[in-house]
């Protein structure tokens, strides 16, 4: 019933969703130590005159927040969304690409041997944990690989590569455990701190990979039928998985590589988004992409408002909500 | 052994094997397996499990490359023919496919329009026309917006030919199509399939486990055993106890149903402990 409602109004419901994100964007910028009304906010946003001090909190601290939440949610839900498809299983999360893994390895590595000054949580630390992301995602594939791939084998692939990485993430830890400290937020996943620097690390990865996944949806459209399906269509199923994987890896890599290892939002968003479009891609994607960015977005605006003054990572936050309410949704599933 | 009983005129051939074997890594399912297919005609591909009935379809489809051998799609080589090229001309149902439960009618068959769709990949005049169509070939027009899993077995299975049909393929090969469902659904389905080729002149090539039914709706049964191509022809000519009992091992008596007069196998035992077994080794196993 809402599916069908959700189908033939969808543009409607495109439109609402936009605008439900921008009153929590407003909300999420709003929220903070210094409690700034939601009226002034928007007043800052478009240029209207606000105190000097107002306009600097908004600008300067608390809207690169908002934006990295609204485009890193965004991410993780079409990668979600595209994982369940080339996976075959409602289960896949953006974590079985290898790229999350591949990514904090990559992070820890750095901070624990980089050479010196370099090796500090600064704007070069992304870029090494999105190259430790793909390489993350090239192993899964990798190993996947027998003369053709295999929805099955990738998701066992995934989640044994993830789990040897994420081993070999802990015995670094332990010798080094001065880098503890610096890496702990991220590894859990944080929004804390960030500001104009990580946006313009994350936006421009955001700018390429958001487009190519959506103009993907057709393809996946098709290889969700099945391999035997998909080939009888005249689509090249292998191939069309390797592009939709690379696409997910390049999205989890570079999200990951500006807000840490948030988990369960891209198994969560796709999740709720299939609940209301449906399973056909043209609709799934972009739909998942905003319901990632609307959950971030409000479980940052909670876990600031909730915790205050010692912020708890969103990433946390996230997995304890996210778990009770996944559970939910499993439970209803069947009835 | 083999037997060819066409008293047909001789047609255009539209989908042949040559020579063909298959094998799934080191074990050999299909040993040169030669056939041809008439262009408007229903062929039925029986035998008993493992005989290869499945992997000739998908060997015919190129779903599977075979080792030796080629599969010439009206007279040109399949394997070196453009993938679209091939899915405007062939369709192939898989057995018991399955899609996103999410997944309404109209989005399933809509998928059927692939091979077809021009730039941007945006459905025009003539695919929306084709959508329509095979919704009502189909009889699926009034649950085009219901989901897959709110659909009984019978209607599934029309949804997936309503993808098929949207292909908009001369040549329709179908896997079984009527597994897992009731008697009635499994003439209902059949009695479709038969509608597209006598009304539309599809050429159709399925694989059937019930012999029976493959008498009723097939113009030709061809028979495999063990890879092996041991009978082919009218239903009313190959089907004789002799062969069930060296292809499925059952005693079996052959009688004309009093209705229409469509050739009926009645089995009664299994002749597994029969002395008098022609062939020691007919169990399947035996690949060489």
């Amino acid at each position: 019933m809402i599916q069908r409602l959700a189908a033939r109004y969808y543009s409607l419901l495109i439109l609402l969703s936009l605008l439900v994100l921008f009153v929590l964007l407003v909300l999420h910028v709003a929220v903070g130590s210094v409690p700034i009304s939601p009226a002034t906010v928007v007043a800052a946003l478009f240029n209207q005159p606000v105190e000097t001090y107002q306009r600097i909190i908004v600008w300067d601290l608390r809207l690169p927040r908002a934006l990295i939440a609204l485009l890193a949610g965004a991410m993780f839900g079409l990668a979600g969304a595209i994982l369940q498809i080339i996976m075959r299983n409602p289960l896949a999360e953006p974590e079985m690409t290898g790229a999350t893994s591949g990514s904090v390895l990559f992070a820890v590595l750095w901070l624990a041997q980089g050479p010196g000054q370099l090796a500090q949580p600064g704007p070069i630390l992304p870029f090494v944990a999105l190259i430790g992301g793909l390489i993350g995602g090239a192993l899964v594939y990798l190993f996947s690989w027998r003369g053709h791939n295999d929805p099955v084998r990738l998701v066992l692939t995934g989640v044994l590569i993830s789990a040897v990485l994420r081993s070999a993430i802990s015995i670094i830890l332990l010798l080094r455990q001065e880098v503890i400290g610096t890496v702990l937020l991220w590894l859990i996943g944080s929004l804390n701190g960030l500001v104009w620097d990580q946006l313009n690390i994350l936006w421009p990865w955001a700018v390429i990979a958001l487009p190519l996944g959506l103009t993907c949806a057709s393809l996946a459209n098709v290889l969700q039928l099945g391999e035997a399906s998909a080939s009888s269509l005249g689509l090249n199923a292998t191939w069309t998985r390797l592009s939709l994987f690379f696409v997910a890896a390049l999205l989890t890599a570079s999200a990951v590589a500006v807000v840490g290892g948030i988990t369960f939002l891209g198994l969560l968003a796709p999740h709720l988004a299939r609940r209301v479009v449906g399973a056909d891609a043209r609709r799934l994607f972009p739909f998942s992409m905003l319901v990632g960015s609307g959950i971030l977005l409000a479980a940052d605006t909670v876990t600031q408002a909730v915790t205050q003054p010692v912020t708890v990572p969103v990433g946390a936050a996230l997995a304890l909500l996210g778990v009770p309410f996944f559970l939910y949704l499993v439970w209803r599933r069947n009835p | 052994m083999k037997q060819h009983t066409d008293d047909q005129p001789p047609s255009k051939t539209v989908l042949a094997a040559q020579a063909l074997s298959v094998g799934y890594s080191e074990r050999l399912v299909i040993p040169e397996l030669s056939l041809e297919i008439a262009i408007g005609t229903i062929t039925a591909l029986v035998g008993p499990n493992g005989s290869g009935k499945s992997t000739v379809l998908k060997t015919l489809a190129r779903l599977i490359a075979p080792s030796a051998g080629a599969v010439y799609l009206d007279g040109r080589a399949i394997a070196s023919l453009p993938t679209r090229e091939v899915a405007r001309q062939l369709a192939i149902l898989p057995q018991a496919p399955t899609a996103p439960e999410e997944l309404t009618v109209g989005e399933l068959v809509e998928q059927g329009r692939y091979p077809h769709a021009g730039p941007l990949r945006m459905l025009r005049e003539q695919d929306h026309h084709a959508i329509t169509e095979a919704l009502t070939q189909a009889n699926m027009l009034e649950l085009r917006d219901r989901r897959l899993d709110s659909l009984s077995g019978g209607e599934r299975q029309r949804a997936w030919i309503a993808l098929a049909l949207a292909q908009s393929t001369p040549i329709l090969l179908l896997d079984e199509p009527t597994t897992f469902l009731d008697v009635g659904h499994q003439l209902e389905i059949l009695t479709l399939i038969q509608q597209l080729n006598r009304i539309q002149g599809k050429t159709i090539v399925l694989v059937l486990h019930d012999l029976n039914q493959a008498a009723r709706f097939a113009g030709r049964i061809i028979v495999l055993h063990a890879g092996r191509v041991v009978a082919d022809g009218l239903p009313r000519v190959i089907l004789t106890p002799e062969l069930l009992a060296e292809v499925f091992q059952v005693k079996a008596t052959i009688i004309n149903h009093p209705v229409d007069g469509v050739p009926v196998c009645l089995p009664y035992a299994t002749e597994a402990n029969s002395p008098d077994d022609n062939q020691s080794v007919s169990d399947g196993s035996n690949s060489s």
